[in-house]
C-alpha cells in the first residue's frame, strides 16, 4: 500500500468514501458503493478518487484537468457541499465517512460527472464579451483601476458550475439563466469599456432572467473561488429597475493609441 | 409588460400591503367606535353603571367604519394590491414550475381570470358594505 502512495508520505488513516455511482446507460437507479481510501497529509478527495480508479474501480467516472483549482472541472458535491475535489483535503473533513455525489440540477454523464451544456449554453447566451460599436479596433480601451474594480470579482470565474447546482431556482426552472450566466452579465456590462446592456437586455429582463432570483444566496455561498453572483444579479436587478425610468447609458471607454504608433514613437 | 415593469409593481403592493394591512388591522381592532367597558363591567357584575354600547368586540359595531368612504376606499385598494401580488406570485411560483412558452402563457391569463373573479367578489363586499348593507 505505502509503495503505491509513494510521494505522498505516510497513511494517516483510511477512510470510506461514499461514491455515488450511475451509468445512464445500463438503466440501473443510481446507487451509493463504499471504497476504503488510505488518506496521507495533504491528500484531495480528488486524489481519493484516482486512487479509487487506479486501484479498485476503474470504472469509475469523474472530470478533472488542472488539479489546482483552476480550470473548475472536478467540481462535485463533497459532504453534501459544492466543492472543486481537488481543493478539498480529506483530513480537513474531518470525517470518516466522505459522501461524494455528482453535483445536482444536470443531466449526468456517467457517476460523478455532469452535462454541462446548459451551464455553457447559458453562459453564451448572455454574449461574455466586450461590446462595442466601431468596426475596426486601432488601440487598446482605456479603463481606470478603479473602473475595472467596480467588476473585478466577477472575472475569477472558473466557470466550475458549482453556483448553478446549488441554486434553488434551478432545481425548478430549467430555462433560469442561472447565477453563473448573470454573474457574467454584470460583469460585462459593469465594464467600462462595453456598450452592450441594451443587447443583453431582453435576455436578462425575460421570465427566466435576473427576476426568477429570489435571493438564496447558496451560489455565493459555495462558489470557490469567493465570488457572490447574488450580489451581481441584485445589481442587475438595480440597474433594471432604474431603466423602467430612466434609460442606462454606457458611455464606451475611450480608445487609446495603437501599439504600432507608440512604437515608432518611442523610436524615433 | 417588461419582467422589470411587473417586478417593480410586485414590491411597490408588497410594501402597500404591510402598511394598508396594518391599517386594516388597526380599523378592525382599535378604530371601531367604542365605549367598551368589557372589564369593567366583569368587575362590577350588573352593578355596573356602564353599559356595553358597542366596541370591536361586536360585529355591529366593526362593521360601521366600513360604511365610510374612507375607510371603503382603503379596503378596495388592499384588495387591488393583494390580488396583483397574489396571483403575479402564483404566476411566477408555477411558471418556474412548468417552464415553456405554452405553460407560461396558460399560466398567466388563468391567473388573470381567477385574479379578476377574486377582484370582482371581493369588491362586492367592500360596495355592499360601503352601502350600509352587511354580510
Ligand atoms: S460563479 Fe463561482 S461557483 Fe459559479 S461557475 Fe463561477 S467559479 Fe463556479
Ligand atoms: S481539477 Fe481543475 S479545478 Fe479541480
Amino acid at each position: 500500500m505505502e509503495l503505491m502512495l509513494k510521494g505522498f508520505g505516510e497513511v494517516v488513516k483510511t477512510v470510506t468514501l461514499r461514491v455515488r455511482r450511475y451509468d445512464p446507460e445500463k438503466k440501473e437507479l443510481p446507487k451509493y458503493m463504499e471504497y476504503k481510501v488510505p488518506v496521507q497529509r495533504g491528500m484531495t478527495v480528488l486524489d481519493g478518487i484516482l486512487y479509487i480508479k487506479e486501484h479498485i474501480d476503474p470504472s469509475l467516472a469523474a472530470r478533472y484537468s488542472c488539479r489546482m483549482g483552476i480550470c473548475g472541472s472536478c467540481a462535485m458535491i463533497i459532504n453534501n457541499r459544492e466543492r472543486l475535489a481537488c481543493q478539498t483535503q480529506i483530513l480537513d473533513l474531518g470525517k470518516d465517512l466522505i459522501k461524494v455525489d455528482p453535483m445536482g440540477n444536470y443531466d449526468l454523464v456517467k457517476d460523478l460527472v455532469p452535462d454541462l451544456t446548459k451551464l455553457f449554453r447559458n453562459h453564451e447566451s448572455i454574449k461574455p464579451y466586450i461590446i462595442r460599436q466601431e468596426e475596426k479596433v486601432t488601440g487598446e480601451f482605456l479603463q481606470l483601476p478603479e473602473e475595472r474594480e467596480l467588476y473585478s470579482m466577477f472575472t475569477e470565474c472558473i466557470m466550475c458550475g458549482a453556483c448553478l447546482s446549488a441554486c434553488p431556482t434551478m432545481a425548478t426552472d430549467e430555462l433560469y439563466l442561472g447565477p453563473q450566466a448573470l454573474a457574467q452579465s454584470f460583469r460585462y456590462i459593469a465594464d467600462s469599456r462595453d456598450i452592450g446592456f441594451n443587447e443583453r437586455l431582453n435576455l436578462l429582463d425575460s421570465k427566466h432572467g435576473v427576476w426568477r432570483c429570489h435571493f438564496a444566496g447558496a451560489c455565493s455561498d459555495v462558489c470557490p473561488k469567493g465570488i457572490d453572483p447574488a450580489l451581481a444579479i441584485q445589481l442587475l436587478k438595480g440597474m433594471l429597475a432604474k431603466n423602467v425610468f430612466v434609460k442606462y447609458q454606457q458611455k464606451p471607454a475611450k480608445i487609446g493609441p495603437d501599439r504600432k504608433s507608440i512604437l515608432e514613437t518611442a523610436q524615433s | 409588460m417588461k419582467e422589470s415593469k411587473i417586478m417593480l409593481i410586485q414590491y411597490i403592493t408588497g410594501i402597500f400591503i404591510l402598511v394598508l394591512g396594518a391599517l386594516h388591522f388597526l380599523a378592525i381592532s382599535a378604530l371601531a367606535p367604542t365605549s367598551d367597558k368589557v372589564l369593567y363591567q366583569y368587575a362590577n357584575n350588573s352593578t355596573s353603571t356602564h353599559t356595553l354600547t358597542g366596541g370591536t368586540l361586536y360585529y355591529t359595531t366593526v362593521t360601521t367604519i366600513y360604511h365610510t368612504l374612507f375607510w371603503g376606499s382603503i379596503f378596495e385598494l388592499l384588495l387591488t394590491f393583494l390580488v396583483f401580488h397574489i396571483f403575479n406570485g402564483f404566476r411566477i411560483i408555477l411558471s418556474e414550475q412548468f417552464p415553456g412558452d405554452r405553460s407560461e402563457k396558460a399560466i398567466t391569463y388563468i391567473m388573470l381570470v381567477a385574479g379578476l373573479i377574486i377582484f370582482i367578489w371581493g369588491s362586492k363586499t367592500v360596495v355592499t358594505m360601503l352601502l350600509g348593507g352587511g354580510l
